[in-house]
């Protein structure tokens, strides 16, 4: 590839069939496209729209991925979230409840989503000394703390009018609506991760934080933004999962933080930042959705197909491993 | 550039594995059910193509049954009787465990039976609210539903088949401590909360049940005492009564806490008052027993076997259109007798499973590992 003066810049990667095909990526679609094909061999109901109209559950969680991949790219984590989502459901139902227009009750969500973001990025940036493992834990039980009191003894709440609800779970023809939302989401934040300046700088923030500090990027101001915009993702996903489920309870978003990491780290993201691409945890999420779907279609005990995703999940951090160890030896 | 358009093929190779694993399912489906419209229905059709294909099959249906969670034994007993229903009739039956004890995901696990076209789905909720908008699109795919064990809300079901008849728990816990008591004497309640809604029902049919016979005239029930479920407030309460009332004979405690922490009590302190109320077998064991060293002579619960049969029953019933779940509808449940459909407090249908079962010396060994 020639820049534009016409000289070589010997530092673009070298683009290739073979190298796109094996880069992360293009293994794991052809691995999405192998269960696929799989699941259809084995589910005679892994039909198109029965997939679809499975997916919605599955996809609440996609939206927690996005953010989560600029968290794990700065090399942070954020393990709040799925409580945050269980506060943002919790305080969408009493706001409908309590007869609110629906439009405020969807405010209502984004901005106790958004809140709790705000919360666990203040306190990462003005002390930016603590580890945000151990103040998300923090505020996770916090937020699950004032969801639980909120929902009082009884431990859940169902929404009285479910109609505005109704509406954002339905579908155009046998596509629902929440497909569209996560296609919007996964385009505009993969530009952003892998075409803007902003994307840029995570990931520099990502390699070395103090560099990135000298070469004039405001990574405090970066953290703070992505740690909200997860808070307020949170806070779409308890908008749709109040949709299907019409209601929350204490369990609500249990482990949606754990299943957001995996499909990142599934999808090529490293946890120790700096490296992947979202594209990846996309692809990854989608075929995970797709296999527990598959799985779950031919009634597969569900505790198996928690430990066949496990095992996929080590065999994807372990495989880069393996290959370069591999490499070192054919070196040496 | 070449990078893009690998890119871009991939992607498009996604999508179309996606739509072909489409094509092939819809002519796999098409092939089984020859008379359904076009494959390209919309997906409520297409439910509703899978559950006719499947009911086509006369008594050789599906049959789901969800339990609460994978390793609840009350729930896995409840299996057990469906599966051995369904089967002897033919049937095909599918026991889904959700992924954990939670309503969402049962969620899942519906959405997939609506996928595999089942004829009905019989639940034991984890929520009694949150499954609605999940029931309602398996209602609207043709699929039967009811509830067993724990309800969920009327318009999630078409009928409960209820465990605990609170008529028959009254009569059956009154017959337990007139027997016990000998026909006389002095007899204490201990209860849970004040305020649980079948705890009040239950000590209210027992007092009907005390009122409307002259055999019961000579008991004097002389407290309800409220251990709130908290085993230490139970054994207080116990222990309360005790020093109160020495001339108290009996203890009913409808309640599985009160009555573990009542038997225990009454055990370490060597008394006469005997017990007898709702318990779990696996807490009671060591407690339950003819002799003076044992402080239950026997108490009751439900069934959770007959009560997965009278689910499998019910389902078949539904699936066949013997019933529709609508109060006054009758059916036979095989050789458990005949149902009737009655209306239930929260405003849907339920039947009632029978009197509870009974535990003893005989059988309570053979109970104690199933719940």
């Amino acid at each position: 590839m020639a820049g534009k003066s016409g000289r070589t810049i010997a530092n673009v990667p070298e683009k290739s069939l073979k190298k796109t095909l094996l880069c992360w990526e293009g293994m794991l679609v052809v691995l999405f496209i192998l269960i696929n094909i799989f699941c259809a061999g084995v589910s005679e109901s892994y039909q198109f729209q029965n997939v679809l109209r499975e997916m919605p559950k599955y996809l609440t969680e996609m939206f927690l991925l996005f953010p989560m991949a600029f968290i794990l790219v700065l090399g942070e984590i954020d393990i709040s979230v799925g409580a945050t989502v269980c506060l943002a459901a919790t305080m969408t139902c009493m706001a409908s409840n309590n007869g609110l227009p629906f439009g405020v009750v969807i405010l209502v969500c984004l901005l106790v989503g958004t809140a709790c973001g705000l919360v666990n990025g203040l306190i990462l940036t003005n002390f930016q000394e603590l580890p945000p493992m151990i103040v998300t834990l923090g505020t996770q039980i916090v937020f699950r703390g004032i969801a639980e009191i909120a929902l009082g003894s009884g431990g859940s709440i169902s929404l009285t009018n479910a109609d505005g609800f109704r509406m954002i779970a339905g579908k155009a023809g046998i596509i629902p609506y929440i497909f569209f939302v996560v296609i919007i989401m996964a385009v505009l934040f993969s530009v952003v991760l892998a075409k803007t300046t902003f994307g840029r700088s995570v990931y520099a923030i990502g390699s070395n934080r103090l560099a990135a500090y000298y070469s004039g990027i405001h990574v405090q101001t970066i953290r703070l933004i992505i740690y909200t915009v997860m808070g307020f993702m949170a806070g779409l996903a308890a908008l749709f999962l109040t949709s299907v489920l019409y209601g929350a309870n204490t369990t609500t978003g249990n482990g949606f933080e754990m299943d957001a990491i995996a499909m990142a780290v599934f999808g090529g993201i490293s946890t120790s930042g700096g490296k992947g691409r979202l594209i990846g945890g996309i692809i990854s999420g989608f075929t995970i959705i797709c296999l527990r779907i598959g799985l779950g279609q031919i009634n597969m005990n569900p505790q198996l197909i928690l430990i066949i995703l496990g095992i996929l999940l080590i065999l994807a951090v372990l495989l880069p491993n393996i290959s370069s160890r591999l490499n070192v030896r054919k070196k040496a | 550039m070449k990078k893009k358009l690998v890119s871009i093929l991939l992607c498009t190779a996604m999508v179309a594995t996606l739509a072909v694993g489409c094509g092939s399912g819809n002519d796999s489906g098409s092939d089984s059910n020859t008379d359904s419209g076009s494959s390209t229905a919309a997906s409520d059709d297409a439910g509703d193509d899978d559950a006719d294909s499947g009911s086509e099959g006369g008594g050789s249906g599906t049959y789901a049954i969800v339990t609460k969670s994978a390793g609840n034994p009350f729930n896995e007993k409840t299996a057990d009787g469906f599966q051995e229903v369904i089967e002897a009739a033919g049937g095909t039956a599918i026991v889904k465990h959700p992924e954990a004890a939670t309503a969402d995901a049962q969620v899942s696990v519906i959405q997939s039976l609506i996928s595999q076209g089942v004829d009905s789905i019989c639940i034991a909720a984890n929520d009694e609210n949150a499954l609605q908008a999940a029931l309602e699109e398996a209602m609207d795919a043709g699929i039967k539903v009811c509830c067993e064990d724990s309800k969920t809300n009327p318009d999630s079901r078409q009928v409960f088949v209820n465990q605990a008849g609170v008529q028959e728990i009254g009569q059956a816990l009154m017959d337990a401590v007139l027997d016990i008591s000998g026909g006389e004497g002095q007899w204490a309640v201990l209860s849970a909360t004040s305020q649980a809604a079948n705890q009040n029902a239950w000590i209210d049919a027992m007092k009907e049940v005390m009122e409307g016979d002259d055999k019961y005239s000579k008991l004097e029930l002389v407290e309800v005492a409220y251990g709130d479920d908290e085993p230490q407030k139970s054994t207080d309460q116990t222990q309360a009564l005790l020093a109160k009332y020495p001339d108290l004979k009996v203890i009913c405690a409808p309640t599985t806490v009160g009555i573990n922490a009542a038997a225990k009590v009454l055990q370490d302190e060597k008394s006469s008052v005997k017990l007898t109320g709702l318990g779990l077998p696996s807490e009671m064991a060591e407690y339950i027993g003819d002799d003076d060293d044992h402080s239950c002579p026997y108490m009751y619960l439900w069934n959770p076997i007959d009560l997965g049969r009278l689910g499998a029953y019910t389902s078949m019933a539904l699936v066949d259109g013997t019933i529709t779940g609508a109060e006054g509808d009758t059916f036979t449940a095989g050789d458990m007798g005949d149902y009737e459909i009655v209306a239930a407090d929260d405003g849907g249908t339920e039947m009632i499973l029978g009197a509870p079962f009974k535990f003893d010396a005989s059988n309570i060994d053979e109970w104690k590992d199933v719940y």
